[in-house]
């Protein structure tokens, strides 16, 4: 035997092509950033619905259309003429109103005895709860007496990005929207994916006659017009959730397909392939250890740039009115609304645009990072 | 010779920034250059050969960096603005690369290509660059230059285009021509044609030449001067006669005995026959699809029988081209074929895949690229293990792990190593890990596509022997393929010369060595043994 031992340079455990482009990845600031921003965001949308005071198919109809505020809802303006509108109907005479923190109250009077029945007319309204008759020292009203104080707590509800045409919070519906959009890109790459890689793998690996007639079963598919699938697919099976990141999935997996079997019949003539070949490790082993392994760089690059891309299909299709119903809501969904009442209250549209391209923009940006930190020409 | 010096470098280093550090590619070395001299660079790979004259043509990759003195007649080459360095470069100081494939643009005529740098620095008409073009494909010898110059890279042979980038390079009569690894890519026949053509030119037309190489052969028949590089330092210089004569730096004795030495004997006549061909006739269909017949075919081997006995070392000896590796994967069973192969009396030639799985055992390949051959993303215990896991799938793995060190240890590596990466290993120790993948099965017969091609002269040397220890412990039939005579004559005790699938001649070695029978195989020995050196210009390109 030669006896001599060949030294390596650095004897520390060895770092595999996946942590070498972890630690380039790392040293991206913007792909970082992009990962930050984008964990955040599935975050709020995993999280966020159960934590905002308000659910996303709650109607308030005093609220229509607010415009997003810091400030609490109704605004104190808005307290005085309310209650008094309300006392009106009540048919008695009234005195001085005052709002107290989350009370307003307001002495009445009436020739006879106060009914206490006309509480209800300030119950009624969505501003005030709890109305109720003191006299003056805060002491149930007597029956019978015909002067007392008209007591009432008021909701006070805040809308951070305001309420949509019917009333709701949009701040809670763009957290389900997100959450929804992000599952669906999400789902719908994954299912790419899965798809994609088994089919492009085994037709590249394969190659030949099984190749030619595979990808020609993908050139078939592609040809089929997108919207007009899903439109089939919704009319079969009606409209829901599952339904549309299988579509999505279907659709997209044919550029996976693709991509992996371009890559594929690139490693196929790897001589570490034909070393495999050559030890007697079977197809599917082959394909398994060897071929699905190191194509998995431009897939994983691939896949951040799907994402976006499933985000935005679905987008197009809520935007259509093919995608998810009502009450349940998408970005692409709130978009399409607040489009539509845009000339009258610009944040429906601004503040779901705004986080579905801030999703996107990440997402972008960590695919950038992620393909530069991957690119073996870097080494 | 006390000429004033046309290049003159003083303390030039490059340095390169990169993710784990700078590295220091050239670390201060001082050359010259004098006027019509050949001066060869020799060195290994990563011994910064390379670099030092990219630096002084200004052709460093984005995050290298020179700094130093490099003059062209006075003139200072480093930190020179682009525009002026183009003047320099180009047109006096021009270069000729390795790979003559990828350094001409396929989309472009061969004429247009060497015409444009007549056009754009000497401002010539598209006529009289044409018609100076002719002259410069005439005098780099390819044949009907009226014609050829309006060929495309794509229908010239490897030699005619590195003519053609030859002709390039001197379109605009520079002074210093820089060659590097010129003819590594080149098959040894064309090589030296080519040599022989740079030699010519070079008294011709006086110019110096910078030939940067690793092989000491070409060096030797070539340069006047010769400055051995390693690691980025010049580690000896001097005239070609004295330094080949009594090389003095202990580097420059070791790369001159690195030339694999030995004979091997012959196995005993009766020993068994264990892989043996007959007819075998591989035949590649060319074109075709889903409706049309193939539109013709290449017969890559063509009716050649081969026998490998125990212990045996068969050289299959070819350029590229001649079907040699493709007649090893044949005989193993890994491509279709016609005819008859044996192993051990037991026919395989029809077995398909899982008739074959058991036998993969007995019969290992071992390739030339060892960066292509081990998958990246497989440590070397997974790489060496995997054929353990096939062909004993009941072995537990600690038993496994336990060959793979034993494995390791027998090709020479540190069993320590087994949990890192490929890339981490250079060409050497790579090589030895593809070995350990075959050799932890214990094959009979192993297929050695040109396993020593890609590596260092140094490497290449310890390679050869690990290969012939293992082949003595265990008493191994290699089939060896290689176009590399000076590692095929120190490895194998049959050789068989194979053009264009076919055998021309067949015989123990010394007898194909010393007493070569065809002329094909004359000329091969001529262009890869033969020390009668290029400058006398009596070879004729």
């Amino acid at each position: 035997m030669t006896d001599t031992v060949l030294p390596v340079e650095h004897h520390a455990a060895g770092r595999s092509l996946g942590q070498d482009a972890w630690i380039r990845l790392r040293r991206n600031r913007a792909a970082v950033a992009s990962a930050i921003v984008l964990l955040l965001l599935a975050l709020a949308g995993i999280v966020g619905p159960w934590l905002t005071p308000h659910s996303y198919d709650r109607i308030y109809p005093q609220y229509v259309r607010a415009p997003a505020s810091l400030e609490a809802y109704p605004k104190e303006e808005a307290i005085l003429p309310a209650f008094e509108s309300a006392l009106t109907r009540a048919r008695v005479q009234i005195g001085e109103v005052e709002v107290s923190g989350s009370t307003v109250r307001a002495p009445v009077s009436d020739g006879e005895a106060l009914d206490p029945r006309i509480v209800r007319y300030i119950d009624r309204s969505d501003l005030f709860s709890n109305a109720r008759l003191e006299d003056a020292d805060g002491n149930p009203l007597a029956e019978g007496a015909s002067e007392g104080v008209m007591v009432a707590d008021v909701q006070r509800l805040r809308f951070l990005f305001g309420t949509d045409a019917n009333g709701r919070d949009l701040l809670s519906r763009i957290l389900i929207g997100i959450r929804i959009s992000l599952a669906i890109g999400v789902l719908a790459s994954a299912m790419a994916l899965l798809l994609g890689v088994t089919y492009g793998a085994i037709a590249g690996y394969l190659g030949g006659r099984v190749d030619n007639l595979m990808m020609r079963v993908v050139d078939i598919l592609y040809s089929l017009p997108f919207i007009f699938f899903v439109i089939l697919l919704v009319v079969f099976f009606g409209r829901s959730f599952v339904l549309i990141f299988i579509a999505i999935g279907c659709t997209e997996w044919l550029d996976m397909a693709r991509i992996v079997r371009g890559q594929t019949l690139t490693i196929k003539r790897q001589e570490y392939v034909q070393a495999a070949e050559a030890l007697g490790v079977s197809d599917a082993g082959i394909v398994r250890r060897h071929i699905i392994p190191n194509a998995l760089g431009p897939v994983v690059v691939f896949v951040t740039l799907l994402v976006p891309k499933a985000i935005l299909l679905e987008s197009l299709l809520s935007f259509l009115g093919l995608g998810v119903q009502e009450p349940l809501t998408s970005l692409g969904l709130l978009i399409a609304e607040g489009a539509s009442n845009m000339r009258g209250a610009a944040w429906l549209l601004i503040y779901p645009a705004v986080t579905l391209t801030a999703i996107l923009f990440a997402l972008n940006f960590l695919g950038d990072g992620l393909r530069d930190a991957l690119d073996p020409k870097d080494r | 010779m006390d000429k004033q010096s046309i290049l003159e470098v003083r303390g030039l280093n490059v340095e390169f920034e990169t993710n784990d550090g700078v590295v220091h590619a050239v670390k201060g070395i001082d050359l010259d250059v004098k006027p019509g001299e050949a001066v060869a660079i020799v060195g290994e790979s990563g011994s910064g050969k390379s670099q030092t004259t990219m630096a002084m043509m200004g052709l460093l990759a984005s995050n290298g960096r020179a700094r130093g003195s490099a003059r062209y007649r006075g003139q200072e080459l480093i930190g020179l603005s682009e525009r002026k360095l183009n003047r320099v470069r180009g047109e006096k100081i021009t270069m000729i690369f390795q790979e003559p494939m990828t350094s001409l643009d396929p989309l472009y005529r061969i004429g247009r290509q060497i015409a444009e740098p007549l056009i754009h620095h000497r401002g010539m008409s598209a006529k009289a660059a044409r018609a100076r073009v002719i002259e410069l494909l005439d005098l780099v010898g390819i044949p009907n230059p009226e014609r050829r110059v309006d060929s495309y890279p794509h229908e010239m042979s490897g030699g005619q285009r590195q003519r053609v980038m030859i002709a390039m390079a001197l379109a605009n009569d520079p002074d210093v021509l820089i060659a590097d690894e010129p003819t590594t890519a080149l098959d040894v026949t064309i090589q030296a044609q080519i040599l022989a053509l740079l030699a010519e030119l070079q008294q011709k037309l006086g110019m110096a030449i910078v030939f940067i190489t690793h092989d000491l052969g070409i060096v030797r028949r070539f340069a006047d001067r010769v400055y051995v590089m390693r690691s980025g330092e010049v580690v000896e210089e001097g005239a070609t006669e004295t330094l080949f004569g009594a090389p003095k730096h202990p580097y420059t004795k070791m790369l001159l005995a690195a030339e694999p030495t030995g004979r091997k004997a012959a196995p005993p006549a009766e020993a068994q026959v264990l892989l043996e061909g007959r007819d075998v006739e591989v035949v590649f269909a060319a074109g075709g699809g889903w409706f049309s017949r193939s539109a013709g075919e290449v017969r890559a081997v063509d009716h050649i029988s081969v026998a490998l006995r125990q212990g045996q070392t068969i050289g299959i000896v070819g350029e590229s081209g001649s079907g040699k590796s493709t007649l090893g994967r044949a005989l193993l069973r890994l491509l279709p074929s016609e005819g008859t192969v044996r192993f051990v009396g037991q026919d395989i030639s029809d077995a398909d895949k899982r008739a074959m799985r058991p036998l993969r055992k007995e019969l290992q390949l071992v390739f030339q690229d060892p960066f292509g051959s081990l998958s990246p993303r497989m440590t070397v215990g997974q790489v060496v293990t995997e054929g353990l896991k096939v062909h004993e799938p009941s072995l537990p793995a600690r038993e496994r792990d336990r060959r793979a060190v034993e494995a390791l240890k027998e090709v020479g590596l540190d069993p320590a190593m087994r949990n890192r990466y490929p890339h981490e290993f250079s060409g050497g120790q790579r090589q030895r890990i593809a070995i350990a993948r075959a050799m932890i099965l214990k094959p009979k017969v192993v297929v050695l596509d040109e396993p020593t091609s890609a590596l260092d002269r140094s490497v290449q040397k310890q390679i050869v022997d690990l290969l012939r220890d293992l082949q003595k412990a265990h008493d191994l039939s290699y089939l060896f393929i290689s176009h590399d005579l000076a590692v095929v004559r120190a490895m194998a005790d049959h050789i068989i010369v194979m053009r264009q699938g076919k055998i021309v001649e067949e015989g123990p070695t010394e007898a194909i060595f010393d007493n070569p029978q065809e002329p094909y195989t004359q000329a091969l020995m001529a262009a890869a043994i033969d020390g009668t050196p290029f400058r006398e210009g009596v070879v004729e390109a």
